[in-house]
């Protein structure tokens, strides 16, 4: 079932909707561009008990809260019986797993298994491990490894594909996670130092301008009406898009851009509106047409003078620009983590 | 035990350098959230609870039995994975929850005037982002504030703060004395009761106590919680008014 | 143990049972198996409708496994099994809201010696996710606003799944992506496809699952329909392809494409239009048998209309 069955928007504001953000330029309800954000508020390390924590309130009320926390816990044997090497000769070579990192939505007013806490999940979970740094910064030794849980609280009820949200408030709890010092050798058991002044960033920064080296990736929500692409889709954009697209991207390390990690199409609540009635068709009118002759007019208005939920997908020039306007250089991405470099805990 | 470590054999100062009948740092906000009808955050030392409220408005779920003469009140509570020390998921429906939500919910029923809206629901969620004792009183204090945001009628603030006893640390009963807000060491330790009054006149909306003492000690706790309960009483008194002169100032 | 715990279902006897464990004979050397196909080749699909004659629609998917000759029992990559059935439209339960549209509901789950590690009975989220990433595939297709007040539900079962990896590569244990799972709901969207034709819900076009990758063996040029044991993958998208109109109803892509991502969707467009002309025989051969049963019927009831009909005699 879709998430969203209850838009409360009639066909003929739907299809004004439709209409404005069709436009070239796009008129937006809010009156912002079509790359414009939407202003947030953000602060991070408010939890004392948490290894990183951070906290983001949307300017429609929405608010999400993230902690982070971080466990010790013995590396489990890996399945298989090709060793390529011998088991001395791996040092320096540890790969994380998938399995060490935790993530974990809770939205007021769903069950942890609807589709929406699921897919969200989901979406940021392969974000996160899509460039394998992350799982390899979690191996202590050869015995021993962190597990990171990562739990995810949203405040507020759903008004709209909270990813954004969620994904931002993740990177930046993510980006001030500090784990206790290490102080015992190799493959004793793991020792930590108690002054927690010592401890390291998870995403280090580098010495001389503490900035971090690399950063977590951030997922944005993308939507497309007619050919015009809109970033930050609030609640009643989203209920008209012809389609959504959900794009993780994280810094390259390479060139210093922005490279794309992860995309995932996202089903438009468009498609479970119901549909305009011709004047033709309006029985109340006097029309009195039989339910075929209802079918082919509708068929043939094609959603020309009423609002009709949209049919098919999208297509892939407008899917490939719509990547090239979060990677690019100067973009959209590079953009929201410039505006999340500036958050002070 | 936390007594023992803290010099309070010596100088009768505990862990955190409190004496016996000092409050922990207390700051709490209204409308945090604009998309509740209410909305509060409320820190009781390292306890950090945020609360919506949302209602009065129509129950959600329609079975058809709308009969109410009043309001009903329905409280949810969430405990973050990351509020404890160690990371643990608790279920939602988990007994003890459950308990402390009922506990909540009878409480704010009798001071709420429920009977101004009549088949109306008014749900509180709570979601405890750190835990460090006293977590009952520190979700009644968070709802309180909620509460008064979204502007339900109210007869007075609920107000409530823990006290515990150094009873089972003493050797000699009669020197055990009443502890006021414990901290989530001493909660391990020592027995201690969770209190919550309203009105000046000292009406008792809310006793929760889930340890043994001995009936002597008993009273010494509760007076000492009475006098806690009226302190923090006036906290909150504070914040409301604190909060009203900015909205009125920023008209 | 904790599966003896599940009392809803029959359990195998409380002793349990041990799967023959095979010795490696010392000498044998286990390789890894390579791809033999060219890089834009897909492997051979079986696809057929109709299987399940109680359900509105269904069909039945299957990748044939590799005819590469083995050195030991185990198979040394999987081959994909899929079944589906589809139910439906039929009227929503009474006390349901109203819904001017169908209601689409799909459900994966795979069966539990699909995988080489058992899955249990419950669906887990990573099943549940690949029921979003259908839903969203197919949501585009069907036209919803002619059967208001309808659901339709799709059932999908996996019989073998395709596994993330080389089963024998110790060290690979630890980089897969579940690349497998992609591979899985390509052929979900295909068979769902055919399963819906079949059982005749309004659609807009025929959709098609393909998936192509980014191996490192092949630096930067991308593979169709990759079995992730052959490879090592970087990156990989599964789309669900509407040739008629050129566009992607579902999109899923993970890994680092880099530069090469419009490439990579490329090729994954390639792929859908490969497994659609499979699709498009299988719905044509099945529509042509029911065509030609219903034309065989037509004329056999003629013909006893005006026939004579025997009075049944009973003998008492």
């Amino acid at each position: 079932m879709a998430p969203y069955t209850n838009i409360p928007l009639s066909p003929a504001e739907l299809s004004y909707l439709h209409t404005s953000l069709a436009q070239d330029p796009p008129i937006r309800p809010d009156g912002r561009s079509p790359t414009q954000f939407r202003p947030l508020v953000a602060e991070t390390d408010i939890l004392p008990s948490a290894n990183g924590s951070a906290r983001i309130c949307f300017a429609d009320g929405t608010e999400a809260v993230v902690g982070v926390k971080a466990e010790v816990e013995r590396t489990g044997r890996k399945g298989g019986l090709v060793r390529g090497k011998e088991d001395g000769e791996v040092e320096g070579e540890e790969r994380g797993e998938d399995g060490w990192l935790d993530v974990s939505i809770e939205i007021p007013g769903t069950r942890d298994d609807d589709a929406l806490p699921v897919f969200l999940a989901a979406m940021l979970t392969e974000a996160l491990l899509a460039d394998g740094e992350l799982k390899g910064r979690l191996v202590i030794g050869r015995v021993w490894h962190w597990r990171l849980f990562v739990d995810i609280l949203l405040l507020s009820q759903p008004l709209s594909y909270p990813l954004p949200l969620l994904s931002l408030t993740t990177h930046l709890a993510l980006l001030s996670t500090r784990l206790p010092a290490l102080i015992s050798q190799k493959d004793e058991d793991p020792l930590f130092n108690d002054d927690w002044e010592a401890s390291t960033h998870l995403f280090p920064r580098q010495p001389t301008t503490n900035e971090p080296e690399t950063k977590p990736p951030i997922t944005l929500l993308v939507m497309t009406v007619g050919t015009n692409i809109l970033f930050d889709p609030s609640s009643d954009e989203i209920a008209v898009a012809d389609a959504i697209v959900a794009i993780s991207a994280t810094e390259d390390s390479k060139d210093g851009g922005l490279k794309m990690v992860a995309l995932r199409t996202v089903d438009p609540p468009s498609r479970l509106t119901s549909a305009g009635v011709p004047t033709q068709a309006n029985t109340t009118a006097g029309g009195g047409l039989s339910a075929e002759e209802t079918l082919k007019l509708r068929e043939k208005d094609a959603g020309a003078t009423v609002w009709r939920p949209p049919r098919g997908g999208v297509s892939r020039t407008v899917l490939g620009r719509m990547i090239k306007k979060v990677v690019e250089k100067g973009g959209v991405g590079e953009e929201v983590l410039e505006g999340l470099r500036g958050v002070k805990s | 035990m936390p007594l023992d470590s803290s010099t309070y054999a010596l100088a009768h100062l505990r862990v955190d350098g409190r004496r016996w009948k000092e409050l922990r740092r207390i700051h709490g906000q209204m409308s945090t959230q604009a998309a509740a009808d209410g909305s509060s955050y409320f820190e009781m030392g390292n306890t950090k609870i945020i609360c919506t409220v949302l209602g009065p408005r129509q129950p959600t779920k329609s079975g058809g039995r709308d009969q109410s003469r009043e309001a009903i009140i329905e409280v949810e509570i969430g405990v973050a994975g990351f509020s404890g020390m160690d990371r643990k998921k608790r279920s939602r429906n988990d007994k003890r929850t459950q308990e402390m939500q009922y506990t909540i919910s009878s409480a704010f029923a009798s001071t709420v005037f429920t009977s101004q809206y009549p088949h109306s629901t008014i749900t509180i969620v709570l979601h405890v982002l750190s835990q460090d004792g006293a977590l009952l009183a520190a979700c009644i204090n968070a709802a309180t504030l909620a509460l008064i945001d979204a502007g339900v009628p109210m007869q007075d603030y609920i107000a409530a703060c823990t006290t515990g006893s150094t009873a089972s640390y003493a050797s000699n009963d009669e020197d055990a004395d009443p502890l006021l807000d414990l901290n989530g060491m001493e909660e391990l330790e020592l027995p201690f009761l969770t209190m919550g009054t309203s009105g000046g006149e000292d009406k008792v909306n809310v006793l929760v106590m889930e340890t043994r003492i001995q009936m002597p000690r008993l009273e010494a706790m509760v007076s000492v919680g009475l006098d806690g309960c009226k302190q923090v009483r006036n906290i909150l008194d504070g914040i409301v008014r604190e909060h009203g002169k900015k909205l009125l100032s920023s008209r | 143990m904790a599966m003896l715990a599940d009392r809803r279902r029959m359990n195998a006897p409380p002793g349990g049972t041990s799967p023959p464990v095979f010795a490696s004979l010392p000498e044998a050397k286990l390789t890894k198996p390579i791809r033999t196909r060219n890089p834009d080749e897909h492997r051979k699909i079986f696809l057929r409708t109709g299987v399940v004659p109680s359900a509105s629609g269904s069909a039945y998917y299957e990748i044939s496994p590799s005819n590469t000759p083995r050195q030991t029992l185990v198979p040394s990559s999987s081959s994909l099994k899929i079944t589906c059935t589809v139910h439906g439209p039929r009227p929503l339960p009474r006390n349901a809201a109203f819904s001017s549209n169908l209601l689409l509901t799909t459900h994966v789950k795979f069966a539990p010696f699909a995988t080489r590690q058992r899955r249990g009975y419950v669906r887990d989220s990573s099943e549940r996710d690949l029921g979003v990433h259908l839903e969203t595939a197919l949501r585009g297709v069907v036209i919803g606003d002619r059967w208001p007040k309808s659901g339709c539900e799709v059932v999908i079962t996996v019989l073998e799944g395709e596994e993330d990896g080389w089963w024998a590569d110790a060290e690979e244990g630890g980089k897969a992506g579940s690349w497998g799972m992609m591979n899985v709901l390509a052929g979900c969207i295909t068979v769902a496809s055919a399963a819906i034709a079949d059982a005749g819900v309004d659609c807009v076009d025929l959709v098609s699952g393909g998936v192509a990758a980014l191996t490192a063996e092949r630096n930067g040029e991308g593979v169709l329909d990759p079995c992730p044991s052959e490879h090592d993958i970087k990156a990989a998208c599964v789309v669900g392809y509407l040739q008629s109109r050129d566009e992607v109803t579902e999109m899923w892509m993970k890994g680092d494409a880099g530069s090469g991502s419009e490439a990579l969707i490329d090729n994954a467009v390639k792929a859908a239009v490969l497994t659609r002309t499979v699709l498009a025989e299988a719905v044509k051969e099945a529509t042509e048998m029911k065509i030609g049963k219903t034309s065989e019927a037509a004329v056999e009831t003629t013909n006893t209309g005006k026939g004579k009909t025997k009075d049944i005699q009973m003998t008492g």
